[in-house]
């Protein structure tokens, strides 16, 4: 036979367990907003029953433990993917920059070099004209400066990418010093039988950031979680992180060193980092060598024909453009007019000042295929086009990568996210539960009184 | 409660959305308002490098045209200055002609040699024609090409040389601008200025008058045929001016193929994604407001 006390003890169990499956559901409404944050559920559970004799009591309700609902395997896949998204981000951020360099205006290489062929065009009508000849020399400075300009835009970007790279290192080690602290603090509540799911959604987080990063593989293990890059550098075992540094080589380029010392560089292909190496190290100089050929063959093209001929005093000529270094390297960003006397251009093809027999030399050029085996304008037109190719297909990639994350985070929020209707219909069902618990609380209370108040009557009379 | 959990996160889904959307009407309206749907390489890359070789053609063949522009200039003053020559030649076998009439006084023929005197000096002046500048019988040279010099035979001295230059006015298509004064005044087979001399001088001592208009007359059918390459080269600018006006139209169009806006889609475009612009904000508006915790009062 039961006792009012027990039911009581039953129904203020049930108020304390609605308690707190209401105090979850005020938890993930608080965390509606937060980000990487995972719903929670109350595991309600029935306390173990009492037999007294033949019957069975059940003996309430309890709150056996709170859940984080969420699916690691997705989460790593959101990571990969974050990755991916970080790289190609900031690649095309990146090569967005370099090739509006390549975009057909008004100053850019492609209209200097005709508007050069063009004015030595107008040379030919009349070629003791020094205005005429002057406008050669202009357009010959036009044609350099813009491969100056080019080029050390280019340098510049690199710079800037340089600096992204320190301080997306400095980012990585922030963070891997924070999933550090992390593990340790999950492992401490593990070890004591609580709940580190708040912790876990932090970790979480941060890691996704991390692979925004840096390419990140995940180990679970007994101490927490061990992250390495994809080739095995160690940036995190449990609650110990390694530190990335950074170094600049002899031409000044920062590269990375794992905390051993070794060079990490080109090892690192996904995350910001991956996309900002790419750029720096492979991209923006393959451009840069194009831009040096180009510079170098079209100089030593039309210094070859200058020296051809005669110019306007019946002197053999010189050099038009400053000699460009041997190798190509540098060739556009110091790219130079070596003459300031217009009458040094030699238009003449035997001295006599009215010639313009050696003109057709420097026509020639625009046709000549001197510069890899391609003519002047075709070179340029494939550097335009492989730049454009470059930015085009990346950005697609970039735009399918979104959308395969957008997709990620769907799948992410339709399990782990925050319903408020969910919530709001939780509230009202605990909300109940606890009225309900607490009408029986009501019935007892009287109905206990009733037996106080029996004993009373019993002595009052 | 089997039933598929939705994502309750829709507006970064809608916000995407959005942002595509607002990147599509940017596109539409950047190729609108330059005209060009290639704006920088990545557009098109193809297209974007057909357009430099495209822009390098067509600057070409401008070049091309305003050489031809100027060239007519110079040959068109070379061709009047030969037709004056032409004519004075004329006048001069018509002096020497009547000159050589036998009843002519020495005191005519005198006079008949003064006048062929101040033809000679028209005829210097002719030959020390310049253009902007530049003598356009000097050969390649820069000096006043014919200078009067009474111990020279021909009564002149050429200071030019026998140089000529031609011009590029086509892809592999050069045109000669110029004929030296040597061989148009005092070529082998019909020397202006010696013929001249020479018929001043018969007139003066009266001998040799028949064989001295010969002279002429010979000197007026050469520079007659030396003419002709004036005119030749300026029906050749004309026809390569044709020729380039019509490939500048030609690579114009192909440019206009190749990275011109498709006004009439790039509006649709505009139109669509601003209609679907209003309709995702209506919708952000309405769902970011909804909960069931609005119907709990």
């Amino acid at each position: 036979m039961s006792s009012l006390l027990a039911t009581m003890y039953v129904a203020t169990g049930a108020m304390a367990t609605d308690q707190g499956a209401l105090e979850v559901t005020s938890n993930n409404v608080a965390n509606v907003n937060t980000p990487g944050y995972s719903r929670e559920i109350p595991t309600l559970e029935e306390s173990p029953p009492v037999v007294l004799g033949n019957l069975t009591y059940g003996t309430g309700v309890q709150l056996a433990n709170v859940q984080s609902v969420r699916d690691p395997i997705l989460q790593l896949r959101i990571q990969q993917e974050t990755g991916d998204q970080g790289q190609l981000n900031s690649y095309v951020t990146a090569m967005n920059q370099a090739q509006t360099l390549f975009t057909t205006g008004t100053n850019d290489i492609g209209t200097e070099m005709s508007n050069l062929f063009s004015s030595i065009s107008q040379l030919s009508t009349d070629p003791s004209n020094l205005s005429l000849r002057q406008a050669v020399l202009t357009a010959a400075s036009n044609l350099a400066t813009s491969f100056n300009n080019t080029a050390s835009n280019l340098v510049a970007q690199r710079s800037n990418l340089d600096l992204n790279v320190v301080q997306s290192v400095q980012q990585v080690n922030t963070l891997t010093q924070q999933i550090a602290t992390l593990n340790g603090q999950i492992t401490a509540l593990q070890n004591v039988g609580q709940d580190p799911s708040a912790f876990i959604d932090q970790r979480d987080n941060l890691i996704n950031q991390l692979s925004g990063l840096i390419d990140v593989s995940e180990i679970k293990s007994d101490s927490g979680i061990t992250l390495t890059t994809s080739s095995g550098t160690a940036l995190v075992t449990g609650t110990q992180s390694y530190a990335l540094s950074t170094q600049p080589d002899a031409s000044g380029v920062q590269h990375i060193f794992s905390q051993q010392g070794t060079d990490i560089t080109s090892q690192i292909n996904s995350g910001a980092l991956g996309g900002l190496i790419q750029a720096r190290d492979q991209t923006i100089p393959g451009l840069l060598n194009g831009l040096n050929t180009l510079a170098s063959g079209l100089a030593n093209a039309f210094n070859a024909a200058n020296t051809a001929g005669f110019d306007l005093n019946g002197n053999k000529g010189g050099n038009l453009f400053t000699p460009p270094p041997a190798g190509v390297t540098g060739a556009a960003a110091n790219m130079s007019v070596a003459i300031t006397d217009p009458s040094l251009i030699a238009a003449s093809s035997d001295g006599s000042a009215g010639s313009n027999g050696n003109v057709a030399n420097f026509s020639a050029i625009q046709n000549q295929t001197t510069i890899s085996g391609e003519t002047p304008t075709d070179y340029y037109g494939n550097l335009v086009f492989t730049v454009g190719n470059d930015v085009s297909n990346s950005t697609a990639e970039l735009q399918s990568s979104q959308l395969v994350l957008q997709q990620l985070q769907d799948q992410r929020g339709s399990i782990s996210g925050v319903s408020l209707d969910e919530e709001a219909a939780n509230m009202t069902q605990y909300q109940q539960a606890y009225d309900a618990a607490a009408q029986v609380v009501v019935a007892v209370n009287q109905m206990l009184e009733t037996v106080v108040n029996m004993g009373a009557t019993a002595v009052s009379s | 409660m089997s039933s598929i959990r939705v994502n309750p996160y829709v507006l970064p889904d809608l916000l995407a959305d959005l942002n595509n959307t607002q990147q599509q009407a940017d596109t539409a309206s950047l190729q609108m308002s330059t005209g060009s749907r290639i704006n920088q390489p990545s557009d098109d890359p193809a297209g974007a490098a057909e357009m430099v070789a495209n822009n390098a053609q067509s600057s070409q063949a401008d070049s091309f045209l305003r050489s031809i522009n100027s060239l007519n200039g110079l040959l068109q003053t070379a061709d009047s200055t030969m037709n004056n020559v032409v004519t004075a030649l004329n006048r001069a076998i018509s002096l020497g002609t009547e000159g050589a009439n036998g009843t002519l006084s020495d005191d005519d023929r005198t006079d008949v040699a003064n006048e062929l005197s101040g033809i000679q000096q028209q005829l210097l002046s002719l030959a020390n024609t310049s253009y902007q500048g530049e003598f356009i019988f000097a050969g390649t040279a820069t000096v006043q090409p014919f200078v009067a010099d009474s111990s020279n035979p021909s009564g002149v001295t050429y200071n030019g040389n026998n140089g000529a230059n031609s011009v590029q006015v086509g892809e592999d298509y050069s045109v000669q601008i110029n004929l030296p004064g040597s061989q148009v005044f005092t070529g082998t087979s019909g020397n202006v200025f010696q013929s001249i001399n020479d018929l001043i001088n018969a007139l003066k001592t009266n001998n040799n008058i028949g064989s001295a208009v010969t002279e002429v007359s010979n000197a007026y059918n050469y520079v007659t045929g030396q003419r002709v390459f004036y005119g030749n080269a300026l029906n050749q600018l004309q026809a390569q001016q044709n020729f380039l006006n019509s490939d500048t139209l030609d690579l114009a169009t192909a440019a206009n193929s190749i990275s011109a806006t498709d006004m009439a889609q790039a509006a649709t475009t505009f139109s669509q994604a601003e209609i679907a612009m209003n309709a995702e904000l209506d919708g952000i508006s309405r769902i970011s407001q909804v909960s069931l915790f609005d119907y709990l009062k």
